[in-house]
């Protein structure tokens, strides 16, 4: 572990005031609760972070403070936070890549199931598989059937995502020759799918280019379908044994009281239910997809050991 | 849109954020040896908790500043802040031997508006057409455009080839170190976590550009500046009519720095020259050059303003900076979420046009602060660096820290340092090697991308029109390159 002058002095704290623990977290919160964000400010899991944190600090009564820690694909926030001292001040709020994507491929220096308590699954962007308009490919059928003749090539977000792993499976299952294209960030395989310089793309954010007419939208990696696109399946519905579920989602470090996890469970869902969240995530085109702790850890284990067999294929 | 994006403007964070940006700019630009890079390097993590039109906005005040403030250390002392402003140097100090420094700080203000303003209205022509047309560059296009961009930083960015080619593998190597860009493996890691991310490019930036500064005085026995006793300044005027006189010369220098700027990897210092030698060619009476004609201050400074409005062409539309500065601007725009290419301008339209609307407008205050800060100007060139060193350097490590929150970043920023200080100590350029660890990890994901999706071959490369283009571009650069090396005679 490393030892900061944050988690050491988080230590000190802690160390001072365990005696008192059984009666503190009865009027938890007593300071600023810390939510992490693995990503870069400004991003769309960190504004909706912080839209949370805005709504809930008024019912749980003390100001949440964001804190953005990117890099490596989200794993070094969760490391810290894995760390960090159990006491329901340090939260994250974390996606599906660093939750049970990358840790299925290699050490990440955590386990999401044994050092992390989930708290709930707020929202999640649909992925969808996007050809141009002008794409011969008019389903996913069509797709599958025409890699089998010559090789279909798809952008993702970037290499071992979960976009990628999903379709990899796909392409084992059905023998389709389907090459991965990885990108430097969804919207950079949005705009390679745009020009046509690939065939096909499995990106977030697609809605507007879909309804625009310049993109078609072929079918939704997540285990439901996108409300928005009804008529569009998902890889199950189009008989593919595979998905990718989406999750945005609170997490606290494995150990913290079940009373003060209990707490934020219901501010959180009461702030993720509401009107006025529901409002914003649509105007930042993200759905609110509400799941319990419970759900959420279950989806979490589900797909780790999914992820890990698709690894395990691609020799990883 | 264009009027929506004013409206941004009319907001006193905004007016504030270009006021502070343009004094700081022309404070720590007048320093002797402090130069715009590392204003604005040091800058960048005081913006990251505003809004991204004011906090670029800072930071394009802060350039614009820096630029004229280096002209001020530039004339009265002979001692440019930056390489770009050697050129103004020539002439300028001349005049201000003559006792007519005034004037020439006043030519080379009104030069530099000329210069921004005329660039800023060819990036606004330019950038979203361009922007719109970024579909086309699929990966194989980005190869050779980068490959293209590399080139011309090691062929023409002035100084020697072997040198520059050596720093941008060294920036290119650095890139390396990280996540596979294909396979997502990790790659000379050493098994640390925090190597997974790379270097990244402000913690770097930092390192190379101010602590290796830092380094550099603290260790050099010799002062930049001895204790040069600042002619006198006498006040006088310049009038509308002198500048009329040299309208063609201004707008041949704006125009050679808008479109050499849009070429990557050259930066300011090759146009400055080129429209300095271009107006001396052109002048009635070339001998007066170098003895301080008025011209020779005009023409260098309309030019190296007028590369970044040209500099910042490809860097909005395809993500591939110009120089050292609109890499830095690069980093800024990527922090605060605005991400260059095809969906900038559908997605941040706004804010970008009302950037471009600032750059524009900020000529205002660059004028009218400008003149005001002259004389006090003349005070700030006494200041010595080594005053500041301790200032600049925790503001380094401040910066370093504050990006990412990671203390593994102020060891990069640090280590950084000691390279950048050991590279210029032995003579190396570090430009090149910036612009090596920008573009080489990118140049290598859109290499292998188009392979990917050729199937291996390597007819990609020269298969669509634009390929094509960049193709001829770069042999017939390697050409000229090759032509005038052999046609100069060696010794």
């Amino acid at each position: 572990m490393r030892y900061t002058r944050r988690s050491s002095l988080a230590l000190l704290a802690g160390l001072a005031i365990t005696p008192l623990a059984a009666v503190a977290q009865q009027d938890y919160p007593t300071r600023p609760i810390t939510l992490v964000v693995p990503y870069g400010a400004g991003g769309t899991t960190d504004i909706s972070a912080r839209q949370m944190a805005t709504m809930a600090e008024k019912i749980l009564g003390q100001p949440i403070v964001v804190e953005n820690q990117p890099g490596a694909s989200g794993t070094n926030a969760m490391r810290s936070v894995a760390s960090a001292e159990p006491d329901g001040y340090t939260l994250i709020a974390t996606t599906s890549s660093p939750s049970f994507v990358t840790p299925a491929l290699r050490d990440v220096g955590y386990d999401t199931l044994a050092d992390f308590i989930p708290i709930l699954n707020y929202s999640g962007p649909f992925h969808g598989v996007v050809v141009p308009a002008d794409s011969p490919y008019d389903t996913l059928d069509a797709l599958i059937e025409g890699a089998k003749s010559g090789a279909v090539t798809y952008g993702t977000a970037g290499a071992m995502g979960g976009a990628h792993l999903a379709f990899a499976s796909v392409a084992k299952e059905t023998g389709a020759m389907l090459q991965h294209v990885p990108f430097d960030g969804a919207s950079k395989a949005t705009a390679a799918v745009l020009g046509g310089h690939v065939d096909a793309a499995l990106v977030p954010a697609y809605r507007d280019l879909v309804q625009d007419g310049q993109l078609r939208l072929l079918g939704v990696l997540d285990g439901t379908n996108d409300p928005e696109f009804p008529d569009a399946p998902t890889l199950k519905e189009a008989g593919l044994a595979a998905e990718f579920p989406s999750i945005v989602g609170i997490m606290a470090p494995a150990g913290t009281d079940p009373a003060i996890i209990a707490k934020l469970e219901s501010a959180f869902t009461e702030v993720a239910s509401s009107d006025g969240f529901k409002t914003f995530m649509t105007d930042l085109s993200q759905p609110v997809r509400i799941m319990s702790g419970e759900d959420l850890a279950a989806t979490i284990e589900e797909n780790l050991a999914a992820y890990r067999e698709i690894a395990k294929d691609l020799g990883n | 849109m264009l009027v929506d994006a004013f409206l941004e403007l009319l907001n006193l964070w905004v007016l504030v954020a270009a006021l502070v940006g343009i004094v700081s700019g022309i404070i720590i630009g007048a320093i002797p040896g402090l130069g715009p890079t590392m204003a604005i390097a040091l800058l960048i993590p005081v913006t990251f908790s505003m809004q991204p039109i004011p906090a670029i906005i800072l930071l394009l005040g802060v350039y614009q500043g820096a630029i004229f403030g280096g002209s001020i250390s530039a004339v009265l002392l002979n001692v440019p802040g930056t390489p770009s402003s050697a050129a103004t140097a020539i002439d300028g100090f001349a005049m201000a031997r003559r006792g007519e420094g005034g004037r020439a700080l006043r030519f080379a203000l009104y030069a530099s508006v000329v210069g921004n303003i005329f660039s800023c209205l060819v990036l606004m022509a330019l950038a979203e057409p361009l922007a719109r047309f970024a579909l086309d560059f699929g990966p194989a296009e980005m190869a050779m455009l980068m490959l293209f961009a590399l080139l011309v930083i090691v062929l023409f960015g002035g100084g020697s080839k072997l040198d520059a080619l050596i720093m941008v593998l060294v920036g290119a190597c650095a890139g390396i170190v990280g996540l596979d860009p294909i396979s997502g493996t990790p790659r000379f890691t050493f098994g640390s976590f925090a190597f997974e991310n790379g270097f990244q490019l402000i913690p770097v930036l930092i390192g190379l550009f101010a602590m290796s500064d830092v380094l550099l005085q603290a260790f050099d026995r010799e002062p930049l500046v001895g204790d040069v006793e600042v002619p006198p300044l006498k006040s006088s005027a310049v009038r509308f009519i002198e500048l009329w006189r040299m309208r063609m010369t201004l707008f041949l220098s704006s125009l050679i720095g808008t479109f050499v700027g849009i070429l990557p990897g050259i930066g300011s210092t090759v146009p400055a020259f080129m429209s300095y030698s271009l107006a001396r060619s052109r002048s009635a009476d070339p001998d007066a050059f170098g003895r301080g004609a008025p011209e020779g201050v005009a023409a260098p400074e309309a030019a190296n303003n007028a590369v970044t409005g040209g500099a910042l062409v490809p860097t909005l539309a395809l993500g591939i900076p110009g120089d050292a500065v609109t890499a830095v601007i690069l980093g800024a725009f990527m922090l605060h979420g605005l991400a260059p290419g095809p969906f900038l301008f559908r997605d941040h339209g706004l804010e970008v046009y009302a950037i471009f609307e600032a750059l524009l407008l900020s000529s205002i205050p660059t004028v009218l602060l400008g003149l005001m800060f002259f004389r006090v100007a003349i005070h700030v060139t006494r200041i010595q660096p080594r005053h500041l060193l301790p200032a600049i350097t925790i503001l380094a490590i401040f910066g370093a820290f504050s990006v990412n929150n990671s203390l593994f970043d102020v060891w990069v920023m640090l280590g950084a340092g000691v390279l950048g200080f050991l590279f210029r100590r032995a003579g190396f350029p570090l430009p090149p090697l910036l612009i090596g660890l920008i573009l080489g990890a990118p140049f290598e994901q859109s290499l292998r991308q188009a392979l990917l999706t050729s199937g291996g071959g390597y007819g990609i490369f020269v298969g669509s029109p634009i390929t094509i283009g960049l193709v001829a571009l770069t042999v017939l650069s390697l050409a000229i390159s090759l032509f005038f090396s052999l046609r100069k005679p060696r010794l």
